[in-house]
């Protein structure tokens, strides 16, 4: 359930404004969409991508003043017609589209269902329409009966509602990102900046537990108690064609290319060459905590892996965790810990409801994010921005690279103690040509040949590089749909060496000469011993290149720089192999940009 | 023969610039780039037209790219200077003509022409665009330089004849390469026809003019106009944009220019015009300038002392160089003690020979020199070549070859 929108005030344009406003939000999800228009209450809705509500909104050219909209992302229910958003009551007065889980539902739809109600989809969403008809019908003006619904809601939740014959849309935000866009005679309401910034870039970011009403007039804010909140208006600077895909195929490539300039932006004015320090100008004087605990999910996860590693060859006990079992089965913590969120958009929900867990414990909360104003930057005692740029593609690629070097950034600030980080701070200068240089030279592309049609790719790697290594499968099951699997190196005798033949290519991280690398040298040939083709990715120090059976080869640089490095060559093969496989390599089925439920 | 979509007098909105050549003359630093990618002072050539584009207002730029396009892609993204830019892609190199056509779909009504890799003061720009009222308008230049740019000859405000080529002396005027068309171009365009491997933008002027002896206009220009033809013209054009101050860094004494994100050690001496570029360190006792451009996120080495070099992105210069007329390109490993003592010599490119040029040396990307290294004028190093310790380069070193001794 992922992206809303809503407008009011634009008249007969609502419709373009609302389907360009989901198209700008479809990251977020698209499995099916829709749109109800005001104030006859029009609901269109269709599943698939946005392209087949486009086919119906063009087919039958609906008209309306005013209007929300919803592109959709499966939770509760299978991405069918029935289950597309907007959701109406059973008269078709009340329309309500929705972004989030309402944990509630099932009390909630077995009470409606007591008192004669018949439910037409299987998502959580339709018990709201239901509510506010029903305090409708029980005399109730529009805009109480909407309180008193909100009221009833537990959960997370983005919430707009039309009601035939007002000319009103309510929202509400708990838990899931709500902003208001403030135009020139329109209000605009979206899950996301993007979907209006063509029109407007004076933005409110509504708070947990705040309503919007919005009607041609104007908007006002309401906090839970539907009292008036006076709030600030952002100008945000990010336009709308910053998103665009610069001629390239796919936003995942652009992204791939943006990776020198990407971490440029990350490392400037943050590193004084000349007297080897590291400052990051946003965050205050950060004790050294005497633990650092890391929550993080998919791509970012891997980041805080390695996060977590060079934070303990620092002498600080450093451990990741997935955010998602976390608040679960909570570790101890004392009053020393420090608890980083990584998180690309700062709004993945488990992560937020991670670091939320954590705050209610009583400890120091940072989060790692590359978005400005987002809620877990917003609600962290610290927020350490990796300044990648806006990330389109699903799967995530420049925002892990600067995700690294943001994790070298931050430890380095972390841990107190005079030392000389001229040497680090020189690696991490030569990142961006030494990214460039693989761009410009890369064999991932010929490999993809060769290997198209195995059973499946495995990668491994010791150090540092097991994270290389997971994001590598990760980014390969992401786009290519092929089984991929990343294992640490000395793992695979334990178990998964079972699953290894002569149709399954190993990629092997091997950087530097260390005890880490002979090592793995050792698994190349444990591999190449049942037959698996071996594709070494290295820097040429170790014999690595000479053993195995296909090098990708990468600059030689410092231990913490070499991560990026080879990381950088894994998302060209996975890329390539996508795209000769015909994959929909920005939209991968199943998968949304920035998971905003839990 | 006027199109309707021109208003005569209005300043144009929309521009189309070519950036799809490689620019083999300037070989070996195109190896991963194209010639508008490659620096004038511390920025890509690009950037320099762009601005001077949007200078004159405009609000909607087609790039035409090809040859490396990535590298255009990825430094300009989907917008340049809150621009937005839209890309179209030659496949072929097959001339400007038939790089204009790749664009046919961008630009509605009227619109610039200029090229990528061809640095223009922006009132040239201004003056084509307020000019331009039917088919075709471009800038004429006075100076001996017909024979390399294609001479003009004019009548009025009309140009009457284009000459590719001519034959040295006849003329005084010649193209400088920045044009207004109306959407009638596309047309005549459409009916040529590509011929040994090109479609020159020419021949449909010259189509233009032989259909209807009114529809070119000429507007004569004498503002600053620089581009470069071979690799040490990369020195006098960061010369001339030094002295300009067209810099994009701040001036923080006269003519000297450092970013605010650089670190210049206070007993190194910046010796103006110099312009020092972001992330870009300045070791201690190092005396950089005049006419330096230390590009972004690039290193001086303590004790090293640099005149009139440009030094591109991601460079690092080691201690104790001494090194005039040095053209160094992106991530370029450099030991200690690098002599490069400047011109003048004589140069071979493509077998011709280009003497007493002012050249001290050439690294293309990513050459890596061991300590003691020195350069005698004019040698050319290309991409990813290492040399060893204490070597003495000589006239060419190809790309990717090891030189020991």
């Amino acid at each position: 359930m992922c992206g809303i929108v809503g407008s009011i005030g634009r008249g007969e344009g609502t419709v373009d404004v609302l389907m360009d406003g989901l198209r700008s939000l479809e990251y977020r999800g698209y499995d099916s969409a829709g749109i109800a228009l005001g104030p006859e209450t029009t609901v269109l809705r269709k599943s698939g991508e946005l392209d087949a509500l486009s086919e119906v909104v063009d087919a039958t050219e609906p008209t309306g003043t005013y209007g929300i909209g919803h592109t959709r992302w499966s939770t509760h229910g299978p991405p069918t017609d029935r289950n597309a958003h907007p959701h109406t009551d059973e008269s078709g007065r009340v329309a309500v589209v929705h972004n989030g889980i309402i944990e509630n539902y099932a009390a909630l739809k077995a009470e409606l269902e007591e008192t004669g109600v018949t439910f037409t989809s299987d998502t959580d969403t339709e018990v709201v329409p239901h509510l506010i008809a029903q305090r409708l019908d029980a005399g109730v003006d529009p805009e109480t009966a909407f309180h008193d619904t909100v009221d009833r809601l537990e959960g997370s939740y983005a919430i707009a509602a039309i009601v035939e014959g007002r000319e009103t849309i309510y929202a509400a935000r708990q838990g899931s990102p709500l902003v208001v866009g403030v135009g020139d005679g329109t209000t605009y309401l979206a899950s996301d900046v993007p979907a209006f910034v063509d029109h407007t870039r004076d933005v409110v970011f509504l708070e947990d537990g705040q309503r919007v009403v919005a009607t041609p007039d104007g908007y006002t804010v309401l906090d839970s108690d539907r009292q008036l909140v006076d709030m600030a208006v952002e100008t945000v600077s990010y336009t709308a064609e910053a998103t665009g895909k610069s001629g390239y195929d796919h936003y995942m490539l652009k992204e791939i290319h943006e990776q020198p300039t990407a971490l440029r932006q990350c490392f400037s004015g943050r590193a004084d060459a000349l007297d080897g320090t590291i400052t990051l100008e946003e965050v205050d004087e950060i004790p050294q905590p005497d633990a650092v605990q890391f929550v993080a999910c998919g791509t970012s996860y891997h980041a805080a892996l390695y996060g977590a590693a060079i934070l303990r060859e620092m002498g600080i006990p450093a451990e990741a965790y997935l955010a998602s079992e976390y608040a679960l089965s909570p570790p101890p913590v004392s009053l020393g810990t420090l608890v980083v969120g990584i998180t690309q958009s700062g709004e993945t929900a488990d992560t937020l409801a991670a670091l939320r867990d954590a705050k209610s414990r009583g400890v120091s909360t940072l989060a790692l994010t590359n978005t400005v104003n987002s809620t877990a930057a917003r609600e962290c005692d610290h927020a350490v921005y990796i300044r990648a740029g806006p990330e389109i593609g699903v799967a995530a690629t420049k925002t892990f690279s600067s995700q690294l070097v943001g994790c070298n950034l931050l430890a380095e600030e972390l841990v107190d103690g005079p030392r000389d980080l001229r040497p680090l701070i020189e690696s991490l200068r030569d990142l961006p040509d030494d990214v460039q240089s693989i761009l410009d030279s890369s064999r991932a592309g010929e490999l993809v040949e060769e290997y198209a049609d195995s059973d499946a790719y495995f990668f491994i790697g010791r150090g540092t590089n097991v994270a290389v290594a997971l994001e590598g499968a990760l980014k390969c099951k992401e786009i290519s749909y092929e089984h991929a699997e990343g294992f640490p190196a000395g793992e695979l005798k334990h178990g998964p060496l079972a699953l290894v033949t002569p149709e399954t290519p190993v990629f092997a991280v091997v950087t530097g000469d260390d005890e880490r690398a002979r090592k793995t040298l050792g698994n190349i040939k444990e591999v190449q011993a049942r037959g698996a083709p071996v594709i070494a990715v290295t820097d040429g120090v170790s014999d690595a290149a000479e053993i195995a059976d296909e090098t990708l080869m990468i600059p030689e640089t410092s231990e913490r720089a070499a991560p990026v490095l080879a990381n950088v060559q894994l998302q060209l093969f996975s890329y390539h192999l996508a795209d000769a496989l015909g994959r929909p390599i920005d939209k991968p089925r199943n998968l949304a940009k920035s998971v905003t439920v839990e | 023969m006027s199109d309707v979509s021109t208003t005569s007098g209005n300043q144009l909105s929309s521009a189309v610039v070519l950036a799809a050549g490689e620019g083999v003359r300037l070989r070996p630093l195109t190896a991963n780039r194209p010639k508008p990618m490659l620096p004038a002072g511390t920025r890509p050539i690009l950037e320099h037209v762009l601005n001077a584009l949007i200078d004159t207002g405009v609000d909607d730029i087609h790039l035409v790219v090809g040859y490396q396009a990535n590298r255009v892609r990825s430094h300009f993204g989907p917008t340049y200077r809150e621009i937005p830019i839209t890309y179209h892609t030659q496949t072929n190199q097959l001339g400007s003509g038939h790089a204009l056509l790749q664009a046919r779909d961008g630009p509605e009504g009227s619109f610039l022409l200029v090229n990528g890799d061809q640095i223009v003061d922006h009132r040239i720009v201004e003056a084509v665009g307020e000019a331009h009222a039917d088919a075709a308008t471009l800038a004429v230049v006075e100076g001996p330089e017909a024979a390399d740019y294609g001479a003009v000859s004019v009548d009025g405000d009309d140009v009457t004849e284009l000459v590719e080529q001519p034959a040295s002396g006849e003329f005084r005027l010649f193209n400088a390469g920045v044009y207004a068309f109306s959407q009638r171009i596309f047309e005549v365009l459409e009916t040529l026809s590509v011929e040994r491997g090109e479609l020159p933008l020419t021949d449909a002027i010259q189509r233009l003019i032989a259909a209807d002896e009114h529809s070119v206009g000429g507007v004569r220009t004498d503002h600053f106009w620089i581009d470069a033809t071979h690799p040490w013209d990369l020195l006098s054009l960061s010369r001339e944009l030094l002295s300009r101050g067209w810099v994009d860094a701040p001036a923080i004494d006269g003519d000297i220019y450092v970013d605010d994100t650089a670190h210049v050690h206070p007993e190194a001496t910046l010796v103006g015009p110099v312009v020092v570029d972001s992330d870009a360190v300045i070791e201690a006792g190092a005396v950089v300038g005049p006419y330096a451009a230390i590009g972004a996120s690039a290193t001086v080495g303590s004790g090293s002392v640099l005149q009139d070099v440009v030094v591109d992105t991601d460079t690092t210069i080691g201690p104790n160089t001494t090194a005039i007329e040095l053209v160094a390109g992106q991530g370029c490993e450099l030991g200690a003690g690098l002599t490069v003592a400047g011109g003048p010599a004589d140069v071979v490119l493509d077998d011709q020979v280009h003497g007493d040029v002012d050249l001290g040396g050439v690294l293309a990307d990513r050459v890596g020199l061991g300590g003691g290294v020195s350069l005698e004028p004019g040698a050319l190093v290309g991409p990813d070549a290492t040399v060893g310790e204490g070597v003495i380069v000589r006239g060419r070193i190809d790309a990717g070859s090891e030189v020991v001794r």
